[in-house]
């Protein structure tokens, strides 16, 4: 045992004389967490809007201002002719068009209920859904807003307002969803990188050769290696933490502890996948292709992007193999509630399952002998 | 598993061992005596750094037996790999860590106590004459330098036997006659050594050699008593357009045999013809040459002589 230690001390004389290393550590998180925190948003913002007015009455003109208002739109033209509003909406100009009929006020004030159309386009799916929700809020607002103007049935108007408040992210902030996750996907990224890169760096070099002629055993070389990949890890993480916190002021709410062993957990499969790598791969860009393969789909299936409850069944199915996935409830879990860990138990078990199963298959994949 | 009563430190038995169909190590069998330098010569693709391999229990052989201090090494990967010396091929140590730090990491790794590791680098620095550079990356050492590393840094443990893949590859002339100097200080203090090389001129260094060629030995014994299997007479052609005149005895064929060296053409006289007999055809032939020269055979002119043979 002592060995792992000698190894150890090895890794990290090693890991310390390289700048990228120090870099990787403490530059890294910072410029990661600052580009992706404000540019991965879903966020709708600035939606051009071209709006076709047959009714140039005084309440079509208050549900237009009502649009421009709310800062979400933004109203490229006013018109009448809808052609020209669709050939804007073809070369891209506007996302959304708003047509308001004829006699709009004069329906309105009768009760008659005209038909508004709203034409968004739907290239950017989640952008249109969005875009459709705003509109429908606005429209509603309207309802009441003219309601007292309305000589309808009382029973047409609304009883019961609906106003969705949303709790742990109130502005509904991506920023709050997203740099967590960022967190997850640079821990994996990182530890699975560095632990098949350093093995097969050894291979090339010819110095695994040497050290397999050696007394030392298969179990101290593989905790020789990833211990101190797991110490940078944890280090990096460490740091990302600390840029989430100075640059968007969000803090961890739950037990920081309960989420550093879930990291822990995490970490096997991450650090396993570094060694499965490892065994395949002859030199490091062999090793990095292999470990690139595997996590475009851990990140991709994890629900960072994509919440897994849209996936279809059979693919929820697999992402239950996908340890990112678990981690990404976990971290989202106690960084915005304070999840206790009572709460997020299953979550790592799974992990530290796949981690173990993982860690050891690729281990037991790892040779003292060339093959 | 036949039992060896021989506790010479390496015993191979028709050893084999093939990547699928081609052959590396096709049936070989040679012993390394206590305290000597046993050479196996041959170019690359001889089967050496398999064999080695095999040897230092990283490979598993197809057929044979190898025998490690008497025990046999597929049944005893613990005791060799504990026991044995290996330096593979080319450069094997942290390019990142001082020569210090790559000494003590090995020592470390066999469990040497420290105050016998720093007596032992001691030693090592002596002969090495690494010491002035012991806070240097290892990689800012010279190509020579960082072979006598490698020796020293697998010397830490102190292995009775050691084994080292071509440990002159691309290392110049003075730090090789360097290497070797430390290689006979090695053995005189009584370490049984296994080298490989494809230099030629290293096989006079070693005290038995065996010639390697197709994963078979071609010869094995002294260097001075291999050449004594070269009966025949050899003669050297100096020319000054070596490649023309080569190029016309091939065209020719008056000669059965004959080879290209540094300093000519090696003519080996198959047909009992004699000097004469030589610079009269060479004549009648219009061959283009200086002078012809009765030679002793060197180790080279005996590879090349038998890897015909081998081939059936």
């Amino acid at each position: 045992m002592k060995r792992i230690l000698y190894l150890v001390q090895k890794e990290f004389r090693q890991i310390l004389r390289q700048k990228i290393y120090l870099s990787l550590i403490f530059v890294m998180p910072f410029i990661q967490i600052v580009v992706m925190g404000f540019a991965i948003t879903t966020d709708v913002k600035n939606i051009t809007v071209a709006v076709v007015d047959h009714d140039y009455s005084f309440m079509s003109r208050r549900f237009i201002d009502a649009f421009t208002q709310t800062g979400y739109f933004d109203l490229k033209s006013i018109g009448r002719s809808i052609k020209e509003a669709e050939n804007a909406m073809q070369q891209g100009d506007v996302k959304l068009i708003i047509q308001i009929p004829f006699d709009f006020e004069k329906n309105v004030k009768n009760g008659k209920q005209p038909q508004l159309q709203v034409i968004v386009d739907g290239v950017d799916g989640n952008t249109a859904g969005i875009v459709l929700a705003y509109t429908n809020q606005i429209t509603a607002m309207l309802q009441r807003e003219w309601g007292s103007e309305i000589n309808a049935e009382p029973a047409d108007l609304r009883l019961v307002d609906v106003e969705t408040r949303m709790v742990y992210n109130p502005m509904l902030d991506s920023v709050y969803n997203i740099t967590p996750g960022i967190l997850a996907v640079m821990l994996m990224v990182v530890t699975s990188f560095l632990t098949g890169m350093s093995i097969v760096r050894e291979k090339e070099i010819g110095t695994l050769e040497q050290l397999m002629v050696t007394p030392v055993k298969k179990i101290e070389m593989i905790l020789g290696k990833t211990i101190p990949i797991l110490i940078v890890g944890f280090l990096l993480f460490n740091v990302g933490m600390l840029g989430i916190g100075f640059i968007f002021g969000l803090w961890i709410k739950g037990n920081l502890f309960t989420l550093y062993l879930m990291v822990v957990f995490y970490c096997f499969s991450t650090l396993g996948l570094g060694i499965f790598a490892s065994t395949l791969a002859k030199t490091q860009q062999q090793a990095m292709f292999i470990a690139w393969f595997f996590m475009i789909f851990a990140i991709l299936l994890s629900g960072f992007f994509i919440p897994v409850e849209n996936m279809p069944d059979f693919v929820q199915v697999i992402t239950l193999l996908n340890p990112v996935r678990f981690f990404m409830v976990v971290i989202r879990e106690i960084y915005l509630k304070g999840t206790e860990i009572r709460y997020l138990w299953e979550e790592g078990l799974a992990m530290l399952i796949l981690g173990l199963i993982t860690f050891t298959s690729a281990s037991m994949n790892f040779h003292k002998r060339i093959t | 598993m036949t039992k060896t009563n021989d506790m010479n430190p390496v015993v191979i038995k028709n050893l084999k061992k093939s990547y699928e169909n081609i052959e590396a190590v096709n049936g070989v069998s040679f012993e390394v005596y206590p305290e000597e330098i046993f050479g196996l010569i041959g170019p690359d693709g001889a089967g050496k750094t398999t064999l080695m391999r095999i040897l230092v229990s990283l490979i598993d052989s197809d057929e044979g037996d190898v025998f490690f201090k008497g025990k046999s090494v597929k049944e005893n990967v613990k005791f060799v790999r504990s026991k044995i010396g290996y330096m593979p091929q080319r450069f094997s140590l942290y390019p990142d860590l001082t020569v210090n730090e790559n000494l003590r990491f090995f020592g470390d790794l066999f469990k040497v106590p420290a105050e016998e590791q720093a007596d032992r680098m001691r030693k090592l620095y002596e002969f090495s004459k690494l010491e002035p550079f012991r806070n240097r990356r290892a990689d800012a050492l010279s190509g020579g330098m960082k072979q006598k590393l490698a020796l020293s840094s697998m010397l830490m443990h102190q292995p009775e036997v050691i084994v080292l893949d071509e440990p002159t590859f691309g290392v110049d002339p003075v730090s090789r006659s360097e290497f070797w100097d430390i290689l006979k200080k090695l053995r005189d203090n009584g370490t049984s050594i296994l080298v490989s090389t494809a230099y030629m001129d290293e096989a006079g260094l070693c005290d038995r050699v065996a010639l390697m060629f197709g994963g078979k030995i071609l010869a094995q014994g002294k260097p001075g008593q291999l050449l004594k299997n070269f009966e025949e007479s050899l003669y050297l052609i100096e020319t000054d357009r070596v490649y023309e005149t080569f190029k016309k005895l091939e065209n020719l064929k008056i000669f059965s045999e004959f080879n290209l060296f540094g300093d000519g053409i090696h003519i080996v006289d198959n047909e009992n013809r004699g000097e004469q007999e030589i610079i009269h055809l060479l004549n009648k032939n219009s061959v283009d040459y200086k002078s012809v020269v009765s030679i002793e055979a060197c180790l080279e002119d005996l590879f090349l002589k038998l890897i015909p043979e081998s081939d059936d």
